[in-house]
This record gives structure tokens, sequence and C-alpha cells, in this order.
């Protein structure tokens, strides 16, 4: 019955107005943090799909025919950017038809262009791993991008749906002030992590090493994209002696062993942290993603 | 420190042993004690003074340690704001299109002649290649794409052959900005019938095509024209387009491993097609896609060869027909958690049946008769490829092909009716050490010809030069 009501819903509300019978705007965002920067901006006047979860690869991900349906019904397309997407983007965009989302358009946000930019390479080869030409896109991970980025929303929203703007300046505006409190509760809290140095995964936690004053000393990914080797983990165990790290923090998307074998040799603690909202039980939200985060390095170093 | 403390007091205490020994009267012994515990307490004293300076100077040296690693972290910090600056690219070349060049080599090993492949029943010896023997470059690629302006964009993609030549496989604009959900695109490209036959031989899962693709429409049938596509508005994905064509090159016939030439001089068009495609996620592991297709040509008065057993072996040429082709594909990709990275499984189904109807003439030295024909054959395949670790795929595939029925009228008398069924397994395993390269080995039992296997092993290696490129489903 559920599946009849989703075929014939959007059938019936699309013969009748001309529009889909799902809330005032379709919002389309590739990765769970902006559907949830979404949510915090436009309430109930939007409905959202998110494309990916916080359990999976966002370099990886296949370009899903649900995704063009979804695509195809949306005003606005959020997404990290900086070439994160640019394996299944581009052929959403090309065949889903809908000129509302296409580059340029105010339904079309890259939330990279609105934050500056870490990591960004001096050289750009491929014998360097998968590297992004414009930076690391895994922007998600400091909180004072999603107020950045929250700001255009708020704009492109107005644009699309001029009926809500007030309500969307009234929605970024509580979202950024408590923000902006639960930012400087959580630089307090972190303060004990300034200076601890970290092995990461992958660049996915650059953003939040980076505004908490945590020094990365070395990664399980022998390059950018490329798996963790044998021969690479040993040479982080050498490492260790010379620049010594107190934590290794994977992404809740990557294989868990890798960190598990070095934690053993090298007598450091795991915290393995979400990729992004849904990566752990805790990480509901935008202000629970972080917190958990924080929580999950503090726990990590204590123990 | 310590030690040469610990030492001093035993040697004292050493020194002053036979003093003691020797002093008899009590007030001598309570002095000598007095100065001993005098000389304890100023040893002790002054060796708490020296690990007093020992702490101090550890404590120092621990400090600049730590001043040291925050300037580093400051660096750290200044560097990444400064890197923080977005870079203001004003090259000229700043609009160049997204370049990517396909380079693809083979090594072949064949039991049986290529040169002399033929396919029982639909493809006669040399019409089309299963590949070459030994070392040979295969197509390298090159594809040219950007945003013409607001409302198109362009894409091409050339296809430079090992022996010199070069062939535009697709030029196409398609439009950006018709909008509820249409998509019109124009030039020459390849049809969106079936699946695979869209797919680019560098994103194939396997060194060669399938042998229903082989025997119907070649590694990728395209057509210069016009295609319309539309996207229903649905939370599932449901797709209907169409396309028209000049009908270059007919389908199910090949000529000297190429496409048979169709050429109509005639205005509007000589091909037509049409599609709806179907598909949704199942679950957060699981999506599939569903199709059927269509395609019609007709010959006009143009004569092809048709792979008939003919009583005395004689020639037989089709003309005046239309060819129709109906296809239908499934293809279905499972990741856990729709993580792809470290495990995943891509399936895919398609059939095609082939309908010929037209005129066919037998030419037993000068006795010509012509009469009505009809043909109908088909063809599926079922393939998987299974990524069992971030490196590593290993793939399955069986083929069939199937003679159908076959009316031959008046020169049916003359058609000796073909019973056999072409068959082919296949087997492959293909390293991709990251997403620009990949190298495979593979191998076929291939039961194309009729009281012939032929056993085929492939080494193949692709590699992708330049832009990211974006995969479709």
């Amino acid at each position: 019955m559920n599946r009849l009501l989703k075929w014939l819903l959007p059938l019936v509300g699309t013969l009748a107005f001309g529009a889909p019978a799902f809330g005032a705007l379709s919002v389309f965002a590739c990765e769970p943090e902006w559907g949830a920067l979404v949510n915090e901006i436009a309430g109930d006047r939007a409905s959202v799909f998110v494309a990916t979860t916080a359990m999976q690869n966002p370099h990886l991900v296949q370009a899903r025919p649900s995704l063009i349906a979804h695509a195809r019904l949306a005003d606005l397309i959020i997404y990290s950017g900086a070439e994160l997407e640019v394996g299944y983007l581009p052929v959403i965009l090309q065949q889903s038809g809908n000129d509302k989302i296409q580059v340029g358009k105010p339904g079309n946000l890259d939330a990279s262009k609105y934050v500056p930019l870490i990591e960004v390479p001096a050289v750009l080869d491929r014998s360097l791993g998968d590297v992004h030409p414009q930076g690391n896109p895994h922007i998600h991970y400091d909180p004072r991008n999603m107020i950045r980025v929250g700001e255009e929303l708020k704009k492109r929203l107005a644009v699309i749906d001029p009926a809500g703007a007030p309500e969307y300046e009234a929605r970024y505006n509580a979202f950024r002030d408590r923000m902006s409190v639960a930012i400087k509760q959580w630089e307090q809290e972190a303060a004990p992590l300034k200076g601890v140095a970290v092995i990461e995964n992958h660049k996915e936690v650059s953003y939040l090493f980076h505004w908490l004053g945590m020094p990365v000393v070395g990664a399980l990914e022998p390059k950018p994209g490329v798996e963790p080797t044998a021969a690479h983990l040993v040479e982080l165990v050498e490492n260790q002696k010379v620049h010594p790290a107190k934590l290794i923090v994977p992404t809740s998307n990557r294989d868990p062993k890798p960190s598990e074998w070095l934690s053993e040799q090298i007598k450091i603690p795991v915290a393995p942290v979400p990729l992004t909202i849904g990566g752990s039980p805790g990480a509901k939200d935008l202000f629970s993603l972080y917190d958990d985060a924080i929580k999950t390095l503090l726990a990590g170093l204590n123990s | 420190m310590f030690r040469p403390s610990a030492v001093a007091i035993a040697m004292t205490l050493a020194l002053l042993a036979p003093l003691a020994a020797r002093a008899q009267s009590k007030s001598e012994l309570d002095d000598i004690r007095k100065q001993i515990r005098e000389l304890k307490d100023d040893y002790e004293r002054r060796i708490q003074a020296l690990e007093k300076q020992l702490k101090n100077a550890e404590d120092a040296a621990a400090a600049a340690q730590g001043s040291a690693a925050k300037a580093e972290a400051a660096a750290q910090a200044a560097r990444t704001e400064a890197e923080a600056v977005p870079p203001r690219q004003s090259a000229p070349n700043a609009f160049n299109p997204a370049l990517s060049l396909i380079l693809n080599g083979t090594y072949g090993n064949f039991s049986a002649d290529p040169e002399q492949y033929t396919i029982t029943g639909f493809q006669p010896p040399g019409a089309t290649s299963p590949g070459v023997r030994g070392f040979s470059l295969g197509e390298s690629e090159l594809f040219v794409t950007a945003n013409v302006d607001h409302l198109f964009m362009g894409a091409m993609n050339l296809a430079l052959e090992s022996d010199n030549t070069v062939s535009v496989e697709e030029a196409y604009f398609q439009t950006l900005a018709l909008g509820h959900g249409l998509t019109l695109k124009g030039g020459r490209f390849f049809s969106s019938i079936g699946y695979q036959n869209s797919i680019h031989a560098h994103a194939w899962d396997f060194v060669d095509t399938s042998l229903v693709q082989r025997a119907f429409l070649g590694n990728n049938y395209g057509d210069d024209g016009i295609q319309l596509n539309w996207v229903a508005p649905l939370p599932v994905f449901v797709e209907v387009g169409g396309a028209l064509g000049a009908g270059t090159t007919l389908v199910g016939n090949f000529v000297e491993g190429q496409p048979a030439p169709n050429p109509r001089n005639k205005n509007g068009a000589g091909a037509g097609s049409a599609w709806l495609h179907v598909g949704d996620d199942v679950g957060v592991s699981n999506s599939y896609r569903v199709g059927v297709s269509y395609l019609n040509q007709g010959t006009g008065g143009n004569v092809f060869p048709l792979d008939l057993d003919t009583v005395g072996g004689v020639a037989s040429t089709f003309t005046n027909a239309q060819v129709q082709l109906y296809g239908a594909d499934l293809v279905w990709k499972w990741a856990p958690n729709g993580n792809y990275q470290y495990q995943n499984l891509k399936l895919v189904a398609e059939w095609f049946q082939i309908r010929r109807t037209g005129d066919l003439t037998l030419d037993p030295t000068g006795a010509a008769t012509t009469g009505g024909f009809k043909q109908r054959q088909s063809g599926w395949y079922v393939q998987g490829a299974y990524q069992f670790d971030p490196y590593w795929r290993l793939g399955l595939r069986y083929d069939e092909l199937q003679q159908g029925t076959m009316d031959g009228g008046i020169n049916a008398a003359n058609i000796i009716p073909v019973d056999y069924t072409p068959r082919r397994y296949s087997a492959m395993i293909d390293w991709n050490p990251s997403e620009f390269s990949r190298i495979r080995f593979q191998y076929n039992q291939d039961l194309s010809q009729q009281n012939l296997t032929d056993r085929q092993f492939f080494v193949q290696y692709i590699f992708s030069l330049g832009t990211h490129g974006a995969h479709k489903f």
C-alpha cells in the first residue's frame, strides 16, 4: 500500500498541480550534513532527500537511478563540491533534465565555494593519489563552515521561495546563534585536545583537526584514495618513534582493521569518529555530530 | 648524579671506620658520631640540591620542547590559513574543456584463427572479430567535454584506432535548460537501447562485449540524429526516450569487422528507436535499473548478405527490408551499506531479438529467385562482476544466441536451417590499484562456431589520464 502511495501521490499531485505533492520545496543533499543544514534553515518548508550515508565512501557513489529521479524533482541541490562528487554528480545533473539545479543556477549550491579550503595541493599529479585540485572537500567537519554555508543557503532559499524568506532569515539567525554558542563550548571542552597529535585514515576529518589545533602526524592511507598497505603501516610504526601520535582517528565508513592493528603495535587508543551524521548512534544532527566527535576524542585521550 | 654522592658517603664512612675503631672514650665516640651525622647531613643536603637542579633543568627542557611544538602548530595554522585563500586563476586556458585520454592495449591468445571467426548462423567469417593474436594496441579514446553556455553542453569522443585511423565515436550537444525532465541531444552518439550499448569500451566489465551485442550491434551502435529523453516527476526513476537517426549502418550486419553501411540519400530519418527505463534503490545496499527498448531501420534498395546455409552454397542477399530490434535489460548493483569501496557486486543481464522482414534473393548461377523472407533471431547474456577487495574484481559471464525462426518463402527449399546454439563462457579477474588504472586477465571458452572450441586468453591494460570521468549507473 505504501509503495503504491509512493507512486500515486506524486503522480496525482503532478497532474493536479503541475508540481510534486511534497513540501513546498524539494531539496537534494549529496551528503547527510547538508541535509541536516537544510532542515535547520528551512524547517518544514523543505523536504530533503539525502543521496549518501555516513557508512559510504563519498568518492565512490554510483549514479543510481534513484538519484536521477530525486534530482529531477529537486528545487535545490546542495553538495560539498571541490570534486568530491565528481564521479556521479555530473551524470545526475545531465540526466535529470532539471534546469533548476544546473551549475550556475540558484538551485545549485556548491558549499566548497563559500568556505576557506585547506590542504590545497601545490602540485597536481595523480602519482600523489586522488588529490582534489581545489583543496580538501570534506569541509563539513569544521562547524564554523556550517554558519558560512548556512548563510548562503538562506539566501538561495529566499531566491527560490521568496514567500519563505522571513522564515529562512529567522531560522538562519537562530541557527547561527546556537551554533556560535555551541562552538565556544566545544572549543572549551576540546582545550585538552589542542596539540594532541593524531593519525587519521583518509583526510575526511582534517577540518576538525584544523579547527581544534590537532596536528596530524600520519595517515593510514599511504596516499589519498589508496588503501592502507602492510608496508605503509610498518612505516607508521617507525614514524611513531620520531613523531609520536596519541590517537588513531578513523571514520565510520572505513575498514576498522588497519587502525586496530596499528593501535596494538604502537599502544595508542583508536577513537573512531562518525564520518558525518548517522555515522554513530550519537550523531543525529549537526550539533550532536561535533559533540559526539569531540567527546570521542576526549574519551580516547583519557583512556 | 645520585650515584657519585652515594659512593662519596660510602667512602667517607669507610675512611672514618678505622678512626672509630681507634677511639676509646665515650665522648670521643659521641664526637665521631656527631661528625659522621654532620657529614651525612651535609651530603644529603648537597644531593638534594643537585637533584633539584637536575629537575629544574629537565623542566626547562620540557618547556622548550613544548613551546617548539606550539610554534610548529602556530606555523602550521598560519600555513593552512594561507592555503585557505582560494586560488584565483586568470589563465586564458581556464575555460578549456575537460579532457580525458584512455590508453588501452591487449595481449590475445586464440586457439582458433580470429581472422576466420564466425558466429554460426549469425555472422559470416571475417564479418566481426573477437580480437587480435599477440600484442595489440586497443582503441585509445579521447574525451573532450564542457558546457557550451547556460543552455547547452557539448562532448566529443574520438577513437584512435591501432591501425592509425581516427573515428568520431560520439560528438554531440545536449540541452541543460529545457527543464520538466526533458533533455534533447543531437549529433552523433551511442544509442540508448539496451544497457551495454552506450558504455564505452574502457568501462566494460570484460575485455570484449557480449556475443549478442557483437552479433547485432557491434561494440557500440551509434548513429547521427537527435534524441529526446524525459524523466517522470516521480520518486522512482522512470525514464522514457526516443531517437531519430540517419540509420547509417544496419544492425545485425557486419562487413570486414565494421558495421555494414546502409546509405539512404533521402530526406527524413532512416532509423527510429525508443526505450523505457525504471529503477530504484532496494534498501540502502541494493539498486537496480530495468529497461525495454526498440529500434527500427529500413534497408531501402541496399543489398546485404545474410549468413544462410544454402543448397549448393549459393550466395544470398537481402533487400527492401525492415529490421527491428527488441531488447530487455537489467542491471543490479549491491554493496554492503551502499559503500562501494570494499565489496560490491554488479549483475547485468540483457536479451535482444532481431526481426528481419524483406526480400531474399538466392542466385544459383543465373537463375535468381526473389521472395519474401522473415527471420527472428535472439540472444542473451548474464554477467556478474564481484569486487571482493578494494583492488580486485572477479567476473563471470555466460552468452547464448538462438537461431529462432525463419520463413524462407519460395526460397525455403534451398535454405538449410542451422541447428546450432552459439555459446561462450568467460571468466575474468582485474586489478584496480586506483580509479584510473586497471589490469585485466580473461579467459573465454568461445563456442560461437559450430564444431569448434576457441580458447581465448587476454591480458589487458586500461589507463585513464586527465579529468576524473563520471560514469552512468
